[in-house]
């Protein structure tokens, strides 16, 4: 199966743990590179979270137990790379008409 | 800084409580001029079932506020928490804070006994030694709510004096005989 280099996945978490201890738990995954959370809204209970990662082998298994450990939920992947490289998305005419 | 917050709450109510029930045990028992064995023992059998019951009633009250809590989150994400790190920290919590209760109710209610283990048994001993333990418990709120020392000092300390007094205006002992 393919490497996968990275995952970007909109996250649904309670406030505790924070998005400190989350990413921290994520990075410390064995072939993640990096890490990157964003906040985009925030509720009373709740926060929804866009997670980058990046690595030279990321296992998506493990990524989603890890997040679902610390009490998140993935709603959707909304990005994904694999392969030997990392392909960034091509701007086509549609996307911009 | 949360953690010492949460931990203070029942070190601060356990140890008043032990204190000053236990307290009440020796003012009361020893106005029947009974000897410092019997005060001992009163004392002791009270500062046991104290920590006990402190350490239950903790227990069960906090098991009760903090699973509805975790299951106000659930609904909040539509899924269940058990068998996740926040479900296993909210067991540990349950339990650090029973245990707490239990512990500083136990450790307050030695004060006052403490003058009789050490043949020194008179009830001003024990009510001085427990307003000074007061005096400490006054600062120790103060520094965990960021407000004045000497009013949290005043706090503890008018509020034990208050409960000694009550105790000695009962004086229900020397009325059975």
């Amino acid at each position: 199966m393919s490497q996968i280099k990275r995952l970007v996945l909109d996250v649904l978490k309670p406030h505790e743990p924070t998005m400190v201890d989350v990413a921290s738990a994520i990075g410390d995954i064995q072939n993640v590179d990096g890490v990157n959370m964003s906040l985009y809204e925030v509720d009373q209970q709740t926060e929804n979270v866009k997670i980058t990662v990046e690595g030279s082998d990321v296992d998506y298994e493990l990524v989603l137990r890890t997040i679902e450990n610390l009490g998140g939920v993935v709603h959707s992947v909304d990005e994904i790379i694999a392969g030997k490289r990392i392909v960034e998305e091509e701007e086509t005419l549609h996307d911009r008409g | 800084m949360s953690f010492n917050i949460e931990a203070g709450r029942y070190v601060i109510l356990g140890s008043v409580d032990g204190l000053l029930a236990t307290l009440g045990i020796i003012v009361g028992v020893s106005v029947t001029s009974a000897q410092n064995s019997v005060i001992v023992s009163a004392a002791f059998g009270g500062a046991i079932a104290l920590a006990l019951t402190n350490g239950l009633g903790s227990y069960l009250a906090e098991s009760t506020i903090e699973y509805g809590k975790l299951s106000i989150t659930e609904r909040s994400l539509l899924r269940d928490l058990s068998d996740t790190y926040i479900e296993s920290q909210t067991r540990r919590k349950i339990m650090r804070d029973a245990f707490s209760s239990g512990a500083a109710s136990f450790i307050g209610s030695l004060v006052p006994i403490s003058p009789y283990l050490f043949s020194v048994g008179s009830t001003i001993a024990s009510v001085s030694l427990s307003l000074a333990s007061l005096v400490i418990l006054g600062v120790y709120a103060g520094y965990i709510s960021k407000r004045s020392y000497l009013i949290s000092v005043i706090k503890m300390v008018g509020l034990g004096t208050l409960i000694v007094i009550a105790v000695q205006l009962l004086r229900v002992g020397h009325l059975v005989r």
